[in-house]
């Protein structure tokens, strides 16, 4: 921010510090263990009185020379710099608290080259006492330099107390530093003894070749007791919330644990081979493949420790980008491109989006990232996205994924950014909504109907206003077609009665969509997903595309449950609405009492393409295509670490509700996953960079210029939306979480969160997807006009409580007269108006609600007085002048 | 783009600013006298090696400093971390935005720092590579030092730093800066001098010992400084005249110190050379001490002209931590008392006296 920024998009400036760094720290532990080594080996010398230990101690002093002071001493000046170019402002920073202990670090450098350049070219005229003395010192001040350097670099990760006082001790024993300096100490005996074997393995055979052979390798492995006990307090030591971050919830991390453990493994093994008498050419590869696997070692180590600090480069205090956490709340508000000296443009403006874009690239992405180039590069990361996906995932971007900084800037500017990296690297266009499709066009006919002399009334609904499909069974079902019908027949009088037995309700689709399996892959894969081989054209419940209704005594009505309509007619296109007819006939005669129809609600405009791109997969407006489900597979294995897409290429993919229970589907999943429903909401409301419906419509088929338009009863014709009833995004997935409370990923998901419709995270009532519900009572309080617009946090009991399963006073179920939810009489269906809204209009001439404007003779036969269905139905609609 | 504006905010320091400015003259005098040995060792050395004389003679003059160069890289280096140190706090708000400007340039130096010295370990073991490999060391320690010069002068001209939104690739230099070649010369002019001399005062130990061992040699040495003194003398006119004219009125009586200084100097390093031809060490050797202390504050002088407008050492906020300064000299006595018990070891056992 305060620095210029060097454009390294390539190589990228961590691998350079990762390279010198790495190089430095392996052979700079070999200079604390290997002084231990010369002083104690030289000593072991004079107490035998061994000439030959003597010899091999000088030779070895003179490679231990060569290696430490040249090649360590060098990298280790150039680590300075490299961090300098790479990260100025957290260089500085450290530089600026810590330079009195560099200082003394350097004190002890001078006492070390001093004492090994007189070690090596006094060897043979120092007495015995002098040398051992000088020896001595040598080691205690390349130990001490490590007890320096080991409080900064502890520092950067666990700054502790420093964060509150600033204060230089605080900083410097600091909550890791005391199980570092021993763990590093360990390290540094193991190391020494490793490079033992280098100036060994060349001596000619013999016992005492033999004898320091073993000798290095008790160096080598006897320290491995302590470092693993060390190691554990090392880890132990670090906060919660940076292990979790960092070993649990980072993909990057794994592989350096993984070569962490395994290069441990060989250390240990190699040792043991190297203690035993064997070939000497066969000794010295050997020893050369261990001085790679020491530096292997000494990798994984290193950059699991650095890894460890993300998304902070010192830990609570300043982010990799270098934007200090204090600040984060100024740079939200005054802009990235104001904050930073050295960039070329200080606001976005339409004129230099791109200019801007590139700007914000390289002051909050370069630091870890590069472009085409080795190392966590950009391009494949953020392939399978859309400009709005990238919008996205910058809006979300460290809230759940606690490694990544948070995108710190104004809106426009995270817009720029994401316009730089889909538009300018990515070369794709920058759609923000999606592209509008005109819906199409039906005619329907209500079913006839003769007030004189019907008997019968039959009323049928769809149990939910819209079934939203996932066609993408091949790789995962989010949801099967399976579309409940369900009715209840009405016997005419003036006190009507509800009929349950002596007739058979049958139901046909609509022609054009009798053969489903035509159209989405869901019978060749049922078995995967469901585990059940099923008939084509036949539902989970075994019903088929016409069928009959059975009477279910809990539900006081005719249900067939189930139906696999899809919405693609057989003429190529695409329906969201077909209809089914029903009829009822006498069970003994056969004679039809009353015939009707209702709508069938199902749609694939499922709205993952529009971040996770890939297109429609049918006629370009709806439809889950391969493409988006393979980027959500991936995206699905790689955050939660399961292996989905292998699975599904391999022929077995599954529903979700496999791993997340889900009440709709009657699935129990996994008891330590969330739900379905709370893990997605829960999840995707951390990356929503929309409010209002408008995130709502990202998702789900009611997106107001799309193929399917589900929004479509009164509610939505009178400017009621989504969020009215089951609140923003924010209050819907916290109700959601706070309903999965006691699992670890819905605290997580939910620690960024904050609600809209109430005022505090502790006021929102948890609740059970499917099960607990906004309720129509808690606006239209006694059944009356509404008192106000907000139905969030008051919720159905249970199944039985919602409104799609209720009664009213007589045994009439609340949708039997008032039509399904997001559908409710009177809705305008948007392919044709009459569509939803058959059965109002066969029965009573108008679209309103049965028996509204006190039309009761449409059962009763005669008009009547009380109000017993439920109260204030005894009224005019409303309205009714927003409908023509 | 006001150049004012790219400098970068510094941070706060621990101690008084003046503290870290006298610290870091003083160590970086210790550094440069001892890198002005090794370049300028190793300068004398190639043109010895390619005059084909035979080095390991006993009388030949720069057989001292075979072995002398590469222990000489390890002091210099260690002897340049404490004014890198020291000039960061007080100045790395600067420096870190120079060297990123040179970034390639700049981190290049320590692949080829480490070259050039297994380099210098290379010609003091093996006679065969010994010309090919003072060549390089030489070659690399020269880049080193164009690189300092670069590093250091751009420092100090913010108002040359807008090229970074031409070139971000860390490759911006300063060599088209009016004082960059005097500058590179009067170091490099210096090297030679300053080996020359140091020559001169190991023949010197030596001969005390051992008084017809190279008999001409601390003449010869104490030639080379006069001649490399005379060039520097001018090359350090030419620098004078090369810097912005009003600077120039400044180190010639428009600054009284800084005039003072310089003049100091300048007589000294004329005494200097005199006494080098007249073959007196120990006047030269004190002429030069004086000569080179007055340059490194003249140094010092000109980069506070250079950034009058832009950076005052005064401005640094100061958040003090005077209990690790106390501990910082209490270990420093201590180092220094380790160094020189082990240093007095050995220079007691060389002389054949017992351990």
């Amino acid at each position: 921010m305060n620095y210029p920024i060097w454009e390294l998009t390539t190589i990228g400036g961590g691998s350079l510090i990762a390279l010198i760094a790495v190089l430095h720290v392996y052979i700079s532990h070999l200079a604390v263990g290997g002084g231990l080594f010369l002083w104690l080996t030289d000593w072991k010398g004079y107490r035998e009185n061994n000439t030959d230990i003597h010899a091999y101690v000088k030779k070895h002093t003179w490679f231990f020379l060569l290696l430490t002071m040249v090649f360590g001493g060098m990298t280790g000046v150039g680590i300075w710099f490299i961090i300098a170019l790479v990260n100025p402002a957290a260089t500085s920073s450290l530089i600026h608290n810590f330079v009195f202990g560099w200082a003394i670090e350097w004190v002890f450098f001078v006492g070390e080259i001093t004492a090994l350049l007189v070690y090596f070219y006094y060897f043979d005229k120092l007495g015995r006492k002098l040398r051992l003395n000088v020896a001595f010192l040598y080691f205690l001040f390349a130990w001490l330099s490590l007890v320096i350097i080991n409080g900064i670099l502890t520092f950067m990760l666990t700054p502790g107390n420093w964060l509150e006082t600033g204060n230089f001790w605080d900083g410097f024993f600091n909550p890791t530093y005391f199980p570092s300096l021993i763990f590093r100490t360990f390290v540094t005996i193991m190391i020494a003894g490793l490079f033992g074997y280098v100036t060994t393995v060349f001596l000619k055979p013999s016992d005492f070749r033999s004898t320091i052979m073993r000798y290095c390798s008790k160096w080598l492995l006897y320290p491995l007791i302590g470092l693993i006990p060390a190691g554990l307090w090392y880890y132990w030591s670090l906060p919660e919330n940076v292990r979790t971050t960092n070993f649990m919830l980072n993909p990057q991390t794994v592989p350096f644990i993984q070569i962490l453990i395994i290069t441990t493994i060989l250390i240990f093994a190699f040792g043991i081979f190297l203690s035993l008498k064997g070939n000497r050419q066969v000794q010295i590869i050997a020893t050369f493949v261990l001085l790679i696997i020491g530096l292997f070692w000494m990798a994984g180590f290193e950059y699991s420790r650095e890894i460890a600090r993300k998304p902070y480069i010192i830990n609570e205090y300043m982010y990799s980008t270098s934007i200090l956490k204090t600040d984060l709340e100024k740079v939200n508000r005054q802009g990235v491109l104001k904050y930073a000296r050295w960039a070329a443009v200080k606001e976005v403006t339409d004129a230099n989006v791109n200019e801007a874009g590139r700007e914000i690239f390289n002051l909050e992405c370069l630091s870890c990232h590069t472009i085409d180039g080795i190392r966590n590069d950009i391009l494949p990361l953020t392939k399978n996205i859309t400009y709005l996906g990238m919008i996205s995932q910058l809006t979300g971007q460290g809230k759940v994924r606690t490694y990544m900084p948070p995108f710190a800037g104004t809106a426009r500017e995270l817009e720029a950014l994401a316009a730089y990296i889909v538009g300018t690297l990515q070369g794709k266009d920058l759609i923000m909504h999606p592209e509008p499709v005109e819906t199409g066009k039906t005619e329907s006919m209500p079913s006839a109907f003769d007030p004189k002399a019907d008997r019968y009334v039959l009323l049928a609904w769809n149990d939910l206003g819209m079934h939203c499909i996932s066609d993408s069974d091949p790789w995962f079902v989010l949801m099967p077609p399976a579309n409940t019908l369900e009715a209840q027949l009405i016997r005419r009088g003036e006190v009507p009665e509800l009929v349950s037995d002596g007739v058979e309700l049958t139901y046909r689709i609509e022609s054009g969509f009798e053969n489903p399996a035509k159209h989405v892959p869901f019978w060749e894969f049922s078995e995967q997903n469901f585990g059940t081989v099923l008939e084509e054209n036949t539902g989970l419940f075994g019903k088929g595309m016409k069928g009959s209704l059975t009477f279910d005594e809990e539900r006081g009505g005719y249900i067939a449950s189930a139906i696999p309509v899809v919405p693609y007619n057989d003429d190529g296109s695409f329906n969201p609405y077909p209809l089914f007819s029903l009829e009822a006939r006498d069970a003994e005669t056969g004679a039809l009492l009353v015939s009707t129809q209702v709508v069938a609600p199902a749609s694939t405009e499922i709205g993952c393409r529009n971040c996770h791109e890939g297109g429609w997969r049918m006629n370009g407006v709806a439809g889950l295509s391969n493409e988006t489900a393979v980027n959500i597979l991936e995206a699905h294995d790689r955050l939660s670490r399961t292996d989905l897409l292998l699975q599904a290429n391999t022929g077995q993919p599954q529903q979700c509700q496999a791993c997340h229970s889900d009440p709709v589907m009657s699935a129990e999943g996994d008891s330590l996953r969330l739900n379905m429903s709370a893990a997605m909401h829960g999840w995707h409301a951390n990356y929503m960079p929309v409010s209002g419906a408008e995130a709502c419509v990202l998702c789900h088929p009611a997106y107001a210029e799309g193929c399917t338009r589900c929004m479509r009863g009164i509610h939505a014709e009178i400017g009621v939306t989504c969020v009215d009833c089951h609140g923003e995004m924010n209050d819907h997935a916290l109700a959601l979480l706070k309903g999965e409370n006691g699992k670890s990923s819905a605290a997580r998901l939910m620690a960024a969160l904050e609600p809209d419709h109430v005022e505090t995270k502790e006021e929102i009532i948890p609740r059970e997807p499917w099960l607990n519900e906004p309720d129509c009572l808690t606006c239209h309080v006694d059944f009356g006009p509404p008192e106000q617009v907000d139905a969030f946090n008051v919720w159905s009991e249970n199944f039985a409580e919602l409104y799609r399963n209720r009664y009213d006073n007589s045994g009439i179920r609340c949708p039997a007269c008032h039509g399904p939810t997001h559908a409710e009489y009177p809705a305008i269906n948007p392919m044709d108006k009459t569509r939803d809204v058959l059965q109002p209009v066969q029965y009573t001439g108008q679209p309103y609600p049965i028996g509204a404007n006190m039309r009761c003779e449409v059962c009763h036969i005669i008009t009547m007085e009380d109000p017993v269905h439920h109260e204030n139905m005894y009224r005019m609609f409303r309205n009714k002048a927003d409908l023509d | 783009m006001d150049p004012v504006n790219l400098i970068p905010t510094p941070d706060t320091i621990p101690a008084p600013a003046w503290l870290f400015l006298v610290l870091d003259l003083v160590t970086f005098l210790l550094h440069i006298m001892v890198i002005n040995v090794v370049l300028g060792g190793s300068l004398l050395m190639l043109f010895a090696r390619f005059g084909k004389k035979d080095m390991r003679a006993s009388g030949n003059i720069f057989g001292v400093l075979i072995n002398k160069i590469p222990t000489s890289v390890a002091l210099g280096v260690n002897l340049g971390v404490a004014p890198l140190l020291f000039l960061q706090v007080i100045y790395g708000h600067l420096f870190y935005s120079s060297s990123i400007l040179m970034g390639v340039y700049w981190i290049l130096v320590i692949p080829l720092l480490i070259i050039a010295y297994y380099s210098a370990y290379v010609h003091a073991k093996n006679e065969k590579l010994a010309r090919i490999a003072i060549l390089i060391t030489s070659l690399l320690l020269m880049y080193i030092g164009f690189m300092q010069v670069n590093n250091l002068s751009l420092m100090t001209q913010p108002e040359k730093w807008a090229a970074y939104f031409e070139n971000r690739g860390g490759t911006i230099l300063n060599v088209d800066d009016p004082t960059f070649i005097p500058r590179y010369l009067h170091f490099l002019t210096a090297s030679v001098a300053i080996a020359g001399l140091f020559t001169a005062l190991v023949w010197s130990i030596r001969t005390r010992k051992n008084p017809d061992a190279g008999k001409n040699n601390i003449a010869n040495g104490l030639r080379i400084f006069g001649y490399a003194t005379v060039v520097q003398v001018v090359v350090g006119l030419w620098f004078l005249m090369a810097i912005p004219s009003d600077f120039i009125l400044q180190f010639m009586g428009g600054n009284l110190l800084f005039s003072v200084v310089l003049l100091v100097g300048f007589l000294s390093g004329i005494g200097a050379i005199v006494t080098a031809f007249l073959g007196k060490l120990r006047p030269t050797v004190m002429q030069l001490i004086i000569t080179m202390i007055t340059m490194i504050i003249t140094r010092q002088n000109l980069r506070t002209l250079y950034l009058e407008e832009k950076f005052q050492l005064e401005s640094l906020q100061l958040a003090p931590q005077y209990g690790v300064l106390i501990l910082f000299l209490v270990i420093f006595v201590f180092g220094l008392w380790s160094v020189w018990y082990m240093v007095k070891g050995a220079i007691t056992v060389k002389e054949g006296r017992a351990a």
